[in-house]
């Protein structure tokens, strides 16, 4: 807060305060008052103006000096009443409760609005159980009643059951709170159960499929981890490159610090300038358009869910020839630590 | 025959998880009443129990808990709550194994074999005729000549040896061999079952492995 803009603002008291002052010194020379008193009074009337704007100024001064300091320091702008004390002068106070009550009105709102996603996040997690029950009926059947199955309703089949987890894991990698569970994972079994899921559409695209990850382990959600390979094996099936061999390879490289799983295909590739924009919210590309069902929602969610996770992930590629994804895996000395002291 | 006793409240899959395991050997059992789950399982003395986590009344894992109280039955959750959390409770309350749903059917059952194998702690000794097995070592033998099985021969002869007499599917074949961690091709499965076929015929059982066009192969 700055003086000049101060005086400036009550440039009108300051105006009048003069003119009564002028006004004050004619009736005192009108009156004959002798010279001494007229000297003494203005001295008086100009040391309690000058006072009274020093201490207004002051004190306003010392509100808003910490106000506006409070609120540069301040993450959450919102949070600025619970920082500041009530003023003392008038103008100040209804500032205050002004933004007190404007800020309660602004927390119910947001109470409300979270709620409301928190309750359709729950219908959606609700529902998808639901759904789920009839797709493991329809499984059942087919495997019971070989007459009638048939490879293209067993496929279709798993085309819901992927599409109903992303949705499944799209709310969950939106949502705050944290549902995920870290613990030690055998990268083997997760890439087992992606490998199992995969195995009928792989095979009928003679895609070979080469696992080469030891016996590492990794710390992370087993589930959310699952997911995340298999959006980028969905992908490499799904951009298969005509011409040549397919194989999926996935190793696994191990140092002190971290491990990195990689998974590599020898499909179309993806074009360069495409390469940066492949984790973007519903991105597809130059190749989404050569798939009918691409939503460009896949590697966006695996994204999100490594973030969650401190994972890193990366895709590397060069058209026509290959494309890899990685993830990186911290190791967690606290953890490594607490396994060999038991 | 061993009993499994399902606890599910949906019908559609009760009924065809039923049926799922009588055309696979075992007798399935299906808990129709949830108020009295418990005293209904006590007096079935299952051999095993598929135990769902949503069913009304008490819940899968309040149930578990219970049985595990005063049994050691295998219980395997079979369950749409996939979270890791989920399997984590379910698994430290004492169940033996947790599937989600939608399952490859084929897989559950291998589960189920699993762990009756697991319980029944055989010396893993197989026997076919007057050849023996030994998965371990990867050997098969009579009592003169020993031939070395590969790993996927070696999951290959075992799986139709526990269907002896029963046709099996390719798919069922290659559906053991990737949840074994064997990713193979048809190509390689065909390679596979004709060079399990010349090491049978050198021990004297040509045609042992029939082909059902088709349908799939037979150990006879």
């Amino acid at each position: 807060m700055k003086l000049s803009k101060y005086l400036k603002n009550n440039f009108l008291n300051l105006v009048l305060s003069m003119v009564v002052i002028v006004i004050i010194n004619l009736m005192l020379i009108s009156f004959k008052t002798n010279n001494q008193a007229i000297i003494g009074i203005n001295f008086i009337l100009i040391v309690g103006l000058i006072i009274h704007i020093i201490y207004d100024f002051e004190r306003r001064k010392k509100f808003y000096n910490k106000f506006l300091n409070d609120l540069d320091l301040l993450d959450q702008k919102y949070l600025i009443t619970e920082m500041i004390e009530k003023p003392n002068f008038y103008d100040g106070e209804i500032l205050y409760d002004s933004l007190y009550e404007i800020d309660k009105s602004m927390a119910e709102k947001i109470k409300e609005y979270s709620l409301s996603i928190q309750d359709f996040k729950e219908y959606i997690e609700m529902w998808i159980h639901e759904v789920k029950l009839p797709l493991a009926s329809i499984n059942l059947m087919l495997h019971n009643h070989k007459e009638l199955s048939d490879k293209k309703i067993v496929e279709q089949l798993k085309r819901i059951d992927d599409d109903v987890e992303q949705v499944l894991y799209y709310v969950r990698s939106e949502n705050a709170e944290k549902d995920y569970l870290i613990k030690e994972t055998e990268l083997n079994k997760v890439i087992s159960n992606v490998a199992m899921k995969n195995k009928d559409i792989l095979l009928e695209n003679n895609i070979n499929f080469e696992v080469e990850v030891g016996n590492k382990k990794v710390l992370t959600d087993s589930k959310w981890l699952e997911f995340i390979v298999n959006q980028i094996v969905s992908n490499s099936i799904k951009y298969i490159r005509s011409g040549v061999e397919h194989y999926i390879k996935i190793t696994a490289e191990e140092n002190n610090k971290s491990v990195i799983l990689k998974i590599y295909d020898n499909g179309i590739g993806i074009e360069k300038s495409d390469l940066n924009k492949v984790f973007n919210k519903t991105f597809t590309g130059n190749n989404g358009r050569k798939v009918e069902t691409s939503t460009g929602m896949g590697l966006y969610i695996a994204k999100q869910l490594c973030k969650k996770l401190g994972h890193k992930i990366t895709i590397d590629s060069k058209e026509s020839e290959f494309t890899e994804a990685s993830i990186l895996f911290n190791k967690n000395d606290f953890f490594e630590v607490r396994k060999k002291s038991k | 025959m061993k009993k499994i006793l399902i606890i599910e409240d949906d019908t559609s899959i009760s009924s065809e998880l039923k049926d799922l395991l009588d055309n696979a050997g075992y007798e399935g059992i299906i808990i129709k009443d949830f108020e009295s789950s418990f005293e209904e399982i006590k007096k079935e003395n299952p051999d095993l129990i598929l135990l769902d986590i949503n069913i009304p009344k008490l819940n899968g894992e309040m149930l578990l808990q219970k049985i595990r109280k005063e049994s050691n039955v295998p219980i395997i959750m079979v369950t749409s709550k996939n979270t890791e959390a989920d399997e984590v409770l379910s698994m430290s309350y004492g169940a033996d194994d947790y599937i989600t749903k939608p399952y490859n059917p084929t897989i559950l059952l291998l589960r189920i074999n699993n762990i009756f194998k697991r319980m029944e702690n055989k010396n893993d000794v197989l026997t076919y005729n007057d050849l023996t097995l030994d998965p371990k070592k990867g050997i098969i033998k009579n009592g003169k000549e020993e031939f070395i099985l590969t790993k996927n021969e070696m999951i290959i002869f075992i799986f139709l040896l526990s269907n002896r007499g029963n046709i099996v599917t390719r798919d069922d074949l290659m559906t053991d061999l990737w949840n074994n961690d064997s990713y193979i091709n048809d190509n390689a499965l065909n390679v596979n079952i004709s060079r399990l076929r010349t090491k049978l015929k050198d021990f004297g059982y040509e045609d042992a492995i029939e082909t059902r066009k088709g349908q799939g192969y037979i150990l006879k």
